[in-house]
């Protein structure tokens, strides 16, 4: 057990001494805040078609706790996912492997670990919630155990199971971070729905991890009960444009019952034992080099392993006169090279069916799920479009190199853009034949934001996380058919011309700090 | 050429220098700089690099501030520095070619001259393998290839030789020979022998500061007739390692050969004088106690 306890602490530690969990909390309190909106707001994120909740202590901690298990769920996966591979990075799991420590010892601390980050996270929106029930309400009692039953009967028990399914699919998907990213994201997107369409209450208990089923069902039938509605669908999450006129309603938090205890339970359990087995299957930093089936012509010559430098060393009077060239294409080039090869082939494959398949689907279907997925497939190439040379530390050759600002970033920009749009071409050849250049301009549009996106937390958080966990919050709302994040005019906005010039506003912001913050880090290695 | 380095600090933060008040003028040829980790070697090399900029101080090539204009220098510079690494995706000639990219050479020769490069450095045969899959001393050469594609006139090297072979580091020794006649090269090494066999100019720094700069018999005199040889039982070493500056011992059967520094002699010892080496002056400036 001592064991376990240095190794969560010591990647508890790593984890939250990083610049990119920094950024996280920061989002993280403005999320919080966002939680309890004023009544006034052109938004809620608890909606009750015709009515809205009263803020007392049990809205407010309810529904904060509520979003903050949803929320965390769907980008703390991506927040703590990699922990595993970071020991096989820095070659710290090869020392880990020849100590005492069980496998299911090892994989157990990593996911208490990962437990700690989301639950020090959670534990922040917790505060932000109380702070905001004291700005939100007056004269309404404050009830500290309508905000603490929430977080500890919704938040942990959600942040655990997710916790252990990062673990698990680093064991099982391997150091492929994409094939990790898509199980989640259908994962995620199936257990929801099912969450949100079963009809029978206690299995829709028992297959939620995040208790958003019990809570919505406790509002549903309190106004059903007291008003005598029929109100079927309550809407979690940010729900815009609902100020048409409503009743109030005062609600006082669910009832615990055995049963939804028992589910709770179940899924701390379920969790731990998924970590058990999983245990069999993990590789303890034993890689076997993969052994290639088909003989490459001169593959014997080319893993000789030659041994010095040449006799002859380097005759530099025999080299041909120097032609300097300060263009970007050859970086272009090299940019697209890179990108192309990031990834296996299938993940090509993927792709490149799904985009033909967008010159089939309908043109509403193609424009607001298919592209938007097909783009997300591609989240680790432009993830890594502006970390890549830190990553590599390849960031001495380039930062020195001549220009650095005004060719290396442009070529890496324009690199991911072209891979954007290229994807996406199936999808504009059908709006050509339409002859609607407005949605053109969108996708195009789209593809540069993205990129720029990309771009722009890369070099900002100096790592990649912070923009796979944005581009999978920002593709799900999107098929959730969310018009404020619709980054490629997927969704009918009430003026185009507006729509068009926040998205030019957002591109131009992104490039400005984009080019400062890199123009500032050249020089300060 | 000349790089003159004035007054040069790097302060990265309330308790961290990097370097205080460095000032050195560089001439074409090899310098050596040797230190103790920490000392701000590789701080000094970044900044002459482009890097990293100084907190204060001024650095001019041939008259030209590059602080101001790191442009200037970015174009002549070639740069190894100590823990590079590679995009492993990529073969050696594509690898060169992205790095030709950064310099700024092109051209229908670049083939031959990376093919020249690659030659030099003994990586032909493994040229279109994917980096990834190179032995630590085969990266090292890549590296010292890139950081002569564009035919560079100030050349940086830090910690070269770590991951070559005996037989690479002489071979490397040899190429930096070749190339001192018309480039300003620094390098840096805690081999002290690498530096000792190559370098022109030896500069020592501690804490961020330098020392001494002068040429390696120069350096050599300031220890010269303080260093002692004796062989001693195994049981007095600690004795002598408490009263004098220990260089190195060596174990005999039961007695030690113990090399110190002593200012006044060590007459109780029975310790013979001995000829001083770079060794002995860099340890004897960098000692703790100096």
């Amino acid at each position: 057990m001592r064991y376990i306890n240095s190794i969560i602490k010591a990647d508890y530690l790593q984890r939250i001494r990083s610049y990119a969990f920094l950024i996280t909390l920061a989002i993280t309190f403005y999320a919080a805040y966002s939680f309890v909106p004023p009544p006034t707001a052109s938004y809620t994120t608890l909606n009750v078609v015709g009515y809205k909740g009263v803020y007392n202590s049990a809205w407010v901690g309810y529904v904060s706790g509520m979003m903050t298990a949803i929320m965390l769920s769907m980008y703390g996966f991506f927040l703590v996912n990699g922990g595993i591979k970071k020991d096989i990075d820095t070659e710290v799991g090869l020392i880990i492997a020849t100590t005492p420590i069980s496998n299911f010892g090892y994989l157990l601390s990593k996911m208490l670990s990962n437990f700690l980050v989301l639950l020090t996270i959670a534990g922040c929106t917790f505060v932000v919630s109380i702070i905001m029930f004291f700005v939100r309400t007056t004269g309404s009692p404050f009830i500290i155990g309508n905000f603490l039953t929430p977080y500890l009967l919704f938040v942990v028990p959600a942040i655990f199971v997710i916790s252990s399914l990062a673990v698990i699919a680093e064991v099982f998907l391997g150091r492929r971070s994409i094939l990790q990213y898509i199980a989640f994201f259908f994962f995620f997107g199936a257990l929801m729905a099912n969450i949100n369409q079963q009809k029978n209450e206690t299995v829709a208990v028992f297959i939620d991890p995040f208790g958003v089923r019990t809570m919505t069902s406790s509002i549903k039938n309190h106004i059903n009960t007291k008003y005598h509605e029929h109100i079927e669908g309550i809407n979690l999450g940010f729900t815009f444009n609902s100020k048409r006129g409503f009743k109030t309603f005062e609600w006082n938090g669910i009832n615990i019952t055995g049963e939804f205890l028992l589910s709770r339970l179940l899924w701390v359990i379920i969790a731990l034992g998924l970590v058990y087995l999983s245990s069999f299957f993990f590789h303890r930093f034993d890689f076997k080099q993969p052994v290639s089936k088909k003989k490459k012509p001169g593959l014997n010559e080319q893993h000789t392993d030659t041994t010095a430098l040449a006799p002859a060393g380097i005759n530099r009077t025999l080299m041909p006169p120097l032609v300097t060239d300060y263009g970007i294409i050859p970086f272009i080039k090299t940019e697209l090279l890179l990108l192309t090869r990031k990834g296996s082939k299938w993940l090509w494959l993927i792709s490149i069916g799904a985009a033909i398949s967008m010159l089939f689907a309908p043109l509403n279907i193609s424009h607001l799920y298919i592209l938007p997925v097909l783009w997300f497939l591609q989240v680790t190439r432009w993830s890594e479009l502006t970390t890549r040379e830190e990553t590599n530390r390849l960031h001495y050759f380039t930062y020195a190199s001549y220009k650095p600002l005004q060719r290396m970033l442009p070529a890496q920009l324009l690199a991911g853009v072209v891979i954007a749009i290229v994807l996406a071409l199936p999808l504009i050849v059908r709006y050509v034949i339409a002859a609607d250049g407005y949605a053109i301009f969108n996708i195009i549009n789209g593809a540069i934001f993205i990129v720029l996106l990309a771009g722009c937390l890369g070099i900002v958080s100096g790592g990649k996380k912070i923009f796979e966990i944005f581009f999978f919050l920002l593709t799900y709302a999107l098929t959730q058919n969310i018009p404020v994040v619709d980054y490629l005019g997927a969704v009918k906005h009430d003026s185009n011309a507006v729509y068009i010039a926040v998205m030019l506003a957002f591109n131009l912001l992104l490039i400005a700090v984009s080019f400062g913050v890199r123009s500032y880090k050249l020089r300060n290695v | 050429m000349s790089l003159v380095i004035k007054d040069l600090t790097k302060q990265y933060n309330k308790h961290k220098t990097g370097l205080s008040d460095y000032s050195i003028t560089i001439e074409k040829g090899v310098l050596g700089l040797l230190g103790p980790n920490g000392a701000g070697k590789s701080t000094l090399m970044k900044i002459i690099a482009t890097i990293s900029k100084p907190t204060t101080g001024t650095l001019f090539l041939d008259g030209e501030d590059i602080v101001a204009n790191p442009d200037r220098i970015r174009k002549i510079l070639g740069y190894l520095p100590q823990d590079f690494g590679v995009y492993p995706n990529l073969n050696a000639y594509e690898f060169l070619e992205y790095i030709a990219a950064m310099k700024g050479v092109g051209g229908n020769n670049l083939r031959k001259r990376i093919d020249l490069l690659l030659e030099g450095v003994n990586l032909t045969a493994d040229a279109k393998r994917p980096i990834g899959t190179y032995s630590g001393g085969m990266k090292q050469r890549i590296g010292i290839a890139q950081a002569l594609l564009n035919d560079p006139k100030v050349l940086i090297f830090d910690e070269p030789t770590v991951g070559l072979d005996p037989e690479e580091r002489v071979r490397f020794r040899q190429l930096i020979s070749d190339l001192a006649d018309d480039c300003i090269i620094i390098l840096s090494s805690h081999i002290v022998s690498d530096i000792e066999t190559i370098a022109d100019e030896v500069a020592i720094m501690k804490n961020g500061k330098l020392i001494t700069k002068a040429a390696q018999p120069d350096i050599i005199k300031l220890v010269e007739g303080k260093v002692f040889e004796t062989l001693v039982d195994n049981n007095d070493v600690a004795a002598i390692k408490a009263k004098y500056q220990v260089i190195d011992t060596g174990r005999q059967k039961d007695k030690t050969r113990v090399r110190f520094i002593s200012h006044t002699g060590a007459t109780e010892l029975a310790a013979a004088t001995v000829s001083a080496t770079l060794e002995d002056a860099y340890l004897f400036l960098t000692h703790d106690n100096k």
